[in-house]
């Protein structure tokens, strides 16, 4: 791969989102990191509205039966090299709602994964903070976390994500 | 056609240059929405991002290019190319870097208005040719208001025409030494630039590719090399038609100080062009910005019950003054 492939595709990133049966916690968060105060595009990150226009997936919610089909139609209607990043507890191994029977645990049982971002629902600077480690960027200055947050963060981690009861 | 005139057209002021402008056009577009929006825009690909649509551009030219199964296989893959054709044919028509465009003829403005037409000809065969859902509803949309801003459009460009007595640009931009077009019609500037951003597809007349309702519009389908040259081809109308309104209207590359020197009056010319092309963008981007979609039938209200009869009283002014 070129200097130039890695280069542009370093700096310029397209995300399509899907919200797979989320509260909307998460999308929040993600429409926060747009907004004036953390601007995704200053980075080279862009909502898209087509998947055929993304390099990365961003996915959000516990993926049920009725948005396990359309998430995968989605993944496969995006264009290599592409990207799969879950973002929120839910996306990660079920959340809350973690051994209900009507819900997945976690997007990976459906689609590649190539990045977690934990939380419930995760700060727009750990999406940032997120993406810009997916695309192999060392990301510059202190990412401030509080204990909080950071306590939040921990409620999920790949590690403690159990089989799923009843499968 | 000599070796000089070819340099001309393949590099400065022709092609090379014109896709430098269009790069150029996209980052300062999106740096200007969003300072207005009270963001800092592209930062970091390059210095304060001015690398950000080259970036894009190579990211999607090494992407997959994925053809739908029910698509319009020849039109699809080869539309794109046709697609950028169109204004880069038309840049060459406008002087830069002195009072003469590299290739000028007596009726050059014509070919200029059949390029405008096969533009938008163009998108709506690709977008057909792309057979999505979306990219239909899209082209219906681009039809209709199509049916809109072009007569608007085409009065707007005739008057400059009639008050230079000439139809090549050459003429228009070398009649202008004494004022300029838009101050004896003004109403003719206005209206061009609001077909202009119908044209463009941008806001409020960014109804064939809303976003929110339809997706991506026409160029849903699209992925990969082809996208990146849709995205150029967008971006270079952008250019071509801020060029446009700039010579027409302002004077393009004639302005007040002319020397004799070669050299130095190639830049003042260059220089000339280059402001007053940058003020056109400008007042494009920042209506763009400032302003949010209308309804289709909105659009087509205003073009033909507001547009039409006032370029067509501007018309008849420039004709009664004449």
């Amino acid at each position: 791969m070129s200097a130039l492939t890695k280069w542009s595709r370093k700096r310029s990133i397209w995300v399509f989102h899907v919200n797979a049966a989320s509260c909307n916690g998460c999308d929040i968060e993600i429409l926060a990191a747009l907004t004036p105060r953390y601007d995704a595009e200053r980075l080279g990150v862009q909502l898209v509205g087509s998947p055929r226009h993304a390099d990365v997936l961003l996915v959000t919610g516990t993926v049920n039966g009725m948005t396990k089909d359309v998430l995968k139609r989605v993944y496969e209607q995006m264009p290599e090299p592409k990207l799969v990043v879950a973002v929120g507890a839910c996306a990660l191994g079920g959340g809350v709602m973690k051994g209900c029977y009507n819900v997945g645990h976690g997007i990976d049982k459906v689609i590649p994964v190539n990045l977690f971002i934990p939380g419930c629902p995760p700060r727009p600077e750990a999406i940032l903070y997120g993406i810009l480690k997916l695309v192999g960027e060392e990301p510059k200055g202190k990412v401030v976390v509080s204990d909080k947050v950071e306590k939040q963060s921990d409620v999920v981690t790949r590690e403690e994500v159990e089989p799923p009861v009843g499968q | 056609m000599d070796v000089l005139q070819v340099v001309e057209i393949l590099v400065f002021p022709g092609l090379t240059f014109f896709v430098w402008l269009a790069f150029v056009f996209d980052w300062l577009d999106r740096k200007t929405a969003a300072r207005m929006q009270g963001r800092v825009g592209p930062l970091v690909a390059g210095p304060h991002g001015i690398l950000q649509p080259v970036a894009d551009f190579f990211k999607l030219t090494t992407k997959e290019e994925i053809v739908p199964e029910y698509s319009d296989k020849l039109v699809f893959e080869w539309g794109p190319p046709l697609f950028f054709a169109a204004p880069a044919v038309g840049t060459i028509f406008i002087p830069v870097i002195s009072l003469s465009a590299i290739i000028s003829n007596p009726y050059d403005l014509l070919f200029i208005l059949f390029v405008l037409a096969f533009s938008t000809l163009m998108a709506a065969m690709l977008g057909y040719a792309s057979a999505g859902r979306y990219s239909t509803i899209a082209i219906g949309r681009l039809v209709v208001q199509y049916t809109g801003f072009e007569v608007p459009l085409i009065i707007s460009i005739v008057t400059p025409a009639i008050l230079a007595k000439s139809l090549s640009i050459e003429g228009i931009v070398g009649a202008q030494s004494g004022y300029w077009f838009v101050f004896i019609a003004p109403i003719s500037f206005g209206v061009f630039i609001i077909a202009a951003l119908a044209e463009l597809e941008k806001a409020p007349f960014d109804i064939p590719s809303a976003k929110t309702e339809i997706v991506a519009g026409w160029m849903t389908e699209f992925s990969g090399e082809a996208l990146a040259y849709i995205k150029l081809t967008k971006n270079l109308s952008y250019v071509f038609l801020s060029a446009l309104g700039a010579s027409l209207f302002l004077g393009g590359s004639n302005g007040p100080i002319l020397t004799h020197i070669p050299i130095l009056q190639d830049l003042l010319f260059s220089s000339y062009f280059l402001v007053k092309l940058f003020a056109v963008g400008f007042l494009i981007f920042a209506i763009r910005t400032a302003l949010a979609r209308i309804r289709i039938e909105q659009a087509t209200r205003v073009f033909w019950t507001i547009l039409t009869p006032l370029s067509l009283l501007q018309l008849s002014i420039v004709i009664a003054l004449r």
